[in-house]
């Protein structure tokens, strides 16, 4: 392990990974601050510049914009309280009503630094779990694959939000049939309707920029946010000091550390992530505070503010746990991130450990660099940071859409791509504008491919027989725990339908 | 009568769901194929009825969180400026090819720019030019990748 580290530091530490930790941190924090455009679209548009570069700078570059946005949310969240991430809506229940207050520039700063202690916390933990993770999943088979793949798309669907969980399961089954348009693995031609462009199928990069990029830029046009005064203000604005007292750091050091642990569990959970662990975060604050502290959440309380920060970064580290270890992603960030890594030739999973460390472990201590750039980067630059959102929507947007078409285009050379995106993007809106969430689509088409192959050979080891389900214990528990994930949510909703009849009939009787 | 954005979702996809199935029966699969345990129209197939399974599940039981009416939820957004940008990338692809990346990209960004209410049109002019030829710059000069020319001036012997 000593050598791996060591081998990381050599590779994260080269300039040429410095810079690109530090680009990607600042490219990041601007895209993420745009309301509307979250870390996946963040992600997707970086994706094309990286196809030249190591796969490891690569995915040093990739990882940089991720905590970029997830910390460029946070500044959007607080002071124009539109978050520009899901992952920092909570950030701005008591990020917003301080910078109302006038401290703009104290929320900032601890916003600053709970992201820096949450993500240098959690990498800390990465660097101790990933590669135990990866050692016993290096027993793990084709069919244990299979089976992780299926628990890992229905924990995303059950993850998915409180009535949300069948049209989660919806958009994970349409994600893996558009992964079956084109050619199978034994050659034979699917879904092609005749047009020679679809003989190889989607390409990953198309349908995530099409569906992230393209559709929430297109979004902020539809739905014109009435910010432009507030952004204009925030940004020429005084932000106030920006200095934390002893005391009060003191008395945040305890929320800081529940907040980091819970947030990278939450992370490597798939499908839960930095959303709903900034949540869960708030939540067990608000409950541990003392009756006084309490009343303060939701009006400027420093405690709600940091326990969200610190959870969201900690869940970015944790979720590179199950893509680093095992190659399935917990996440639509992290799943864009393993479509990258497969398009550049790089497996991500146990083998990635053993045939790819230099990309493993310089990943990981790129999270240390990259939390301590982005505390450099963003504590003497917030002011100017803060300008970023003065910038007019009506030339921003135009341009990330020339971007988001460019990025697929400049690869193809074919314009067909950017018909394809458009009509791609068309629908995505449509999907959006009906509540059905993009992420498990997007989860489901990077996976079917994998799933389907890993299906196929299980079969040929097991002498065409599909028993291995039920006759190799590890393939059986993960399957185990994938239909209780499946019955949970439909168990709750049953209980829910039986309570409701009986509270009608009560009422009824009642009524009589 | 107004229906839930989950039922019609659920309507749609259950129409997809069949449809898919369909063409599913109609993969063609090599000589001898036909009997093996996995075909390539197996996964389809399996994936055809989950859909149809999930999505007549989401129909018969009862919304308890409905996120509204799906008609309303088209109604009372920016359509003209969003369709005139859908229309605009559209052509963009028509026309690329023909008019080359420079022109194309120039024409694009300037048309959506203004299409999005700015009206400064230096402004508008330099940020496309900038764009489109910091693209090309960037692209040609320094990765080699060799962006369109353009068809319709090779034509007219501008190039």
């Amino acid at each position: 392990m000593l050598e791996g580290i060591l081998q990381g530091i050599t590779t994260a530490a080269t300039p040429v990974n410095l810079m690109m930790v530090f680009i990607g941190c600042f490219a990041g924090t601007f895209i993420g601050m745009l309301p509307g455009l979250g870390p996946i679209s963040a992600i997707a548009l970086m994706i094309p510049i990286t196809y030249s570069f190591e796969p490891s700078t690569a995915l040093i570059l990739m990882a940089g914009v991720y905590y970029g946005a997830i910390f460029g949310g946070s500044t959007s969240s607080i002071l124009i309280n539109a978050p520009g991430v899901a992952g920092t809506v909570a950030t701005a229940f008591d990020g917003y009503p301080l910078a109302k207050q006038g401290h703009a520039g104290k929320a900032l700063a601890l916003a600053a630094y709970a992201s820096f202690s949450g993500g240098t916390i959690s990498a800390i933990l990465l660097l101790i779990a990933a590669p135990a993770l990866a050692s016993v999943s290096k027993s793990f088979q084709s069919s244990d694959y299979f089976a992780l793949m299926i628990m890992g798309l229905t924990a995303v669907s059950a993850f998915a939000g409180k009535g949300k969980f069948l049209l989660a399961i919806l958009m994970t089954l349409l994600g893996l049939m558009l992964s079956t348009i084109g050619q199978d693995q034994t050659g034979v031609p699917r879904f092609h309707f005749g047009i020679a462009d679809l003989y190889d199928g989607l390409d990953f990069l198309l349908l995530a920029m099409a569906t992230f990029a393209l559709s929430e830029a297109l979004m902020v046009v539809l739905k014109p946010q009435s910010d432009t005064k507030e952004s204009e203000a925030a940004a020429k604005g005084k932000l106030g000091s920006m200095k934390i007292t002893r005391d009060e750091a003191k008395d945040l050091a305890p929320t800081v550390g529940r907040s980091s642990l819970l947030g990278f569990f939450v992370g490597v959970l798939p499908g839960a992530g930095a959303t709903i662990a900034s949540f869960l975060a708030y939540g067990m604050e608000r409950n541990l505070a003392p009756k006084k502290e309490k009343e303060k959440f939701g009006k400027g309380s420093l405690r709600g503010l940091a326990a969200p920060e610190t959870a969201n970064n900690a869940a970015c580290s944790g979720s590179f746990v199950p893509l680093l270890t095992l190659g399935i992603p917990g996440s639509g960030t992290t799943a864009i991130m393993l479509g990258a890594l497969i398009s550049y030739g790089v497996q991500p999973g146990p083998r990635l450990f053993v045939e790819n460390p230099t990309v493993f472990w310089s990943v990981i201590i790129s999270m240390y660099i990259g939390n301590v750039i982005l505390l450099i980067l963003n504590l003497p630059l917030i002011p100017y940071i803060a300008r970023l959102l003065a910038l007019p929507r009506q030339i921003l947007t135009p341009l990330i859409l020339f971007f988001s078409l460019m990025g697929v285009y400049l690869l193809s050379n074919n314009t067909f791509d950017i018909h394809l995106m458009v009509i791609v993007a068309v629908v995505a809106i449509v999907i959006r504008l009906m509540d059905f969430p993009l992420a498990p689509m997007l989860m489901g088409f990077i996976l079917g491919g994998m799933m389907e192959e890993n299906f196929r050979r299980a079969i040929t080891i097991n002498d065409e027989s599909i028993s291995f389900l039920w006759e190799r214990p590890i393939t059986l528990s993960i399957l185990i725990v994938t239909i209780l994930l499946l019955m949970a949510p439909l168990i709750g909703t049953f209980r829910e339908m039986r309570a409701k009849r009986l509270r009608d009939r009560l009422a009824m009787d009642g009524e009589l | 009568m107004t229906i839930s954005k989950e039922k019609a979702g659920a309507l749609f996809f259950l129409v997809l769901a069949i449809a898919y199935g369909m063409a599913a029966r109609n993969i063609r699969l090599p000589f001898g194929f036909e009997e093996e345990l996995l075909t390539a129209r197996t996964m389809p197939l399996i994936l055809a009825w989950a859909t149809g399974i999930v999505s007549a599940l989401i129909l018969i039981l009862p919304n308890k969180n409905s996120s509204g009416d799906f008609i309303a939820a088209f109604r009372g957004l920016n359509w003209p400026r969003a369709i005139l940008l859908i229309a605009l990338m559209a052509l963009y692809g028509l026309v690329l090819d023909q008019l080359g990346f420079l022109l194309s990209t120039a024409f694009f960004l300037f048309a959506a720019i203004y299409a999005l209410g700015e009206r400064r049109l230096l402004l508008i002019t330099g940020i496309s030019l900038a764009a489109s030829g910091g693209t090309w710059f960037l692209m040609n000069e320094v990765f080699d990748s060799g962006l369109a020319k353009g068809e319709l001036l090779y034509k007219l012997g501008i190039y």
